[in-house]
């Protein structure tokens, strides 16, 4: 009898472990479990689900019992063996125990809706590259608490990045003003003249590509469309002539606003922000043609702006020591790099904290 | 198998009302059903204080209690038991959804909100229709009188008279006071949940004891 029992429970581990098993088994889980979630209350639905479960499970296992000709006498006595209860088997027998038990179905749901959502990132990523801004934030695993977390700190990025670059900018400005006093010597002082020239306009490049960037981000969006109005103060002062630094800002902050196209609420606010930033009175949909052009056309003239600077630092850094010369380019090519590198980390650190939360739920459950 | 004889000499009443579902009575016993498992379902009018009583059972924070929208289950052991108590949702929209839950249970806890005294007999229409459902045929009936903290709360013979309860035959039924914000008349003095002055007076009056109510209504039925 002993022996019947083991030869039922190998031939029962056997056929839980066929295709003919997991392949129906596996395609219900897979259309059913995306409404499962890791919510403490279960929704009614889970109900029904799972008593169309039961029925595929006692479909599949009654036509097995009649093909191999086993009795359900004789599954029970194999399943209550020994054998049947080591711990290799009992994972094999957990989808039949799952028909009667709604918390163990529950959480294999779960954990298939997990798996499912893990393997659809890694596609993603294979894909792409890298995962959509949409999905870094998790915003179907996040609670709207996190959400709003996040909002929060991508705001505090974007203000302290603008206050940065403001204060880059101060700097680049007093820079000029007390570069013969303040800075050390950190290169070797000899130069020749086509060096200095050849440095400096390797150093103006980055500025004025951020320069152009504020033109598209700005036609783009049209929103900064203000900046024309403003434009002779920018001239005035040197400080001003720099708004470009600040225009880096609306890169991420475009990206932002489409991260958040979920909350488009957030969104709004945020075009509103930079709007005020910007001046602007009256909302964007007002602005023509003619100040779009205008826009570009103002874009054009900081560039040329930015130009003249450049030239006229070249000229002073030319004269003054070769030292603040080496001192000064760092700053402003590398300004935007360490920003960048800082929300990049935290767009990886999210990723990260993603994907070990979804993985701790699989490893979980 | 000489466990599960053991178990079905210690609830035979439980287990021989069980229908024969064929495959799954099988893998009912294929489950090792070594532990003393019990199905209890909560049920009641919105805003009862159903998963709030839950909560309590399972010594959980009973601050954060939401309308449920579909249906909370928790699993606590009582008396060597393992009780699965299923909380479902009590708005109107969602009691036709209840039927669905009565399958294979062991006893009906109904609560009612003793404030609430507008809505005593649709809470009262609501009970003798599950009352009447086969899948409780015979399945013992506690009914929890909560919300007795408050001042308007009537008490519990006032309700069991409103609900008829003298009038169901074949079927074995209590009613208990209790407050499950504050447990009194929920959690025994284990939990912890309850302070200890109160744990004093609480533990000498077994009464006050929905956990060994919970017990006695089942081992009463041996």
């Amino acid at each position: 009898m002993a022996e019947d029992s083991e030869w039922v429970v190998e031939s029962i581990a056997g056929y839980l472990g066929s295709p003919e098993w997991l392949i129906p088994l596996t395609d219900f889980m897979e259309n059913k479990c995306t409404v499962f979630d890791d919510e403490e209350e279960n929704k009614l639905s889970y109900t029904e689900i799972h008593q169309q479960y039961k029925q595929l499970v006692e479909k599949l296992l009654e036509n097995y019992m009649q093909e191999v000709g086993i009795s359900e006498q004789q599954f029970l006595a194999a399943c209550s063996s020994p054998f049947a209860k080591s711990k290799s088997l009992q994972a094999l027998f957990q989808p039949v125990l799952a028909t009667n038990d709604f918390q163990m179905f529950r959480s294999l749901m779960v954990q298939k809706n997990v798996e499912l959502q893990l393997q659809a990132l890694r596609v993603i990523k294979e894909r792409k590259g890298a995962l959509p801004d949409c999905l870094t934030d998790g915003t179907d695993v996040m609670s709207e608490l996190e959400q709003q977390e996040m909002q929060i700190l991508q705001e505090v990025l974007k203000r302290s990045k603008e206050e940065y670059e403001e204060e880059l900018a101060r700097r680049e400005h007093l820079g000029q003003k007390v570069a013969s006093t303040s800075t050390t010597l950190r290169e070797e002082p000899v130069r020749n003249g086509s060096e200095p020239q050849a440095k400096a306009h390797t150093h103006a490049q980055p500025i004025i590509s951020p320069s152009k960037k504020v033109g598209e981000t700005v036609i783009s969006e049209r929103s900064s469309a203000s900046i024309s109005p403003k434009a002779p103060d920018y001239c005035s002062t040197e400080t001003k002539t720099l708004p470009a630094v600040r225009a880096p800002v609306k890169g991420p902050a475009l990206t932002l606003v489409s991260r958040e196209k979920s909350a488009n609420q957030a969104a709004e606010s945020w075009l509103e922000e930079a709007r005020k930033e910007a001046g602007i009175s009256e909302p964007f949909q007002e602005l023509t043609i003619a100040q779009q052009e205008q826009l570009q056309q103002r874009a054009e003239y900081l560039r040329q702006q930015r130009d003249k600077l450049q030239a006229l630092k070249k000229g002073q850094k030319a004269k003054s020591a070769a030292a603040e010369e080496t001192q000064l380019p760092p700053p402003a090519p590398t300004p935007p790099t360490p920003e960048i590198s800082v929300e990049e980390k935290k767009k990886l650190q999210k990723r990260k904290h993603l994907a070990e939360k979804l993985k701790e739920e699989v490893i979980k459950k | 198998m000489a466990k599960f004889k053991q178990i079905f000499s210690y609830f035979p009443s439980t287990l021989s009302t069980k229908k024969f579902q064929g495959l799954f009575s099988v893998i009912e016993k294929l489950k090792g059903t070594t532990e003393k498992e019990l199905r209890i379902v909560l049920l009641g009018l919105d805003n009862a204080g159903k998963t709030t009583l839950l909560k309590q059972l399972a010594s959980e924070d009973v601050n954060t209690v939401t309308p449920t929208q579909g249906f909370n289950i928790k699993s606590v052991t009582c008396h060597g038991m393992k009780l699965n108590v299923w909380d479902i949702g009590g708005q109107r929209k969602i009691r036709s959804f209840w039927k669905k839950y009565l399958e294979n249970t062991d006893l009906l806890i109904y609560v009612i909100d003793s404030a609430d005294k507008k809505r005593f007999e649709e809470t009262g229409l609501e009970l003798s229709e599950l009352i009447d459902e086969e899948n409780l045929k015979g399945v013992p009936v506690l009914i929890f009188a909560n919300k007795q903290d408050l001042t308007t709360a009537s008490p519990t013979s006032e309700i069991a008279e409103g609900l008829n309860l003298h009038t169901y035959r074949d079927r074995e039924w209590q009613i208990q006071a209790c407050s499950a914000i504050s447990g009194e008349g929920v959690q025994g003095p284990s939990s912890g949940m309850i302070k200890n002055s109160e744990n004093d007076r609480l533990g000498n009056d077994s009464e006050y004891r929905a956990a060994s109510q919970i017990h006695r209504t089942i081992c009463e039925r041996v």
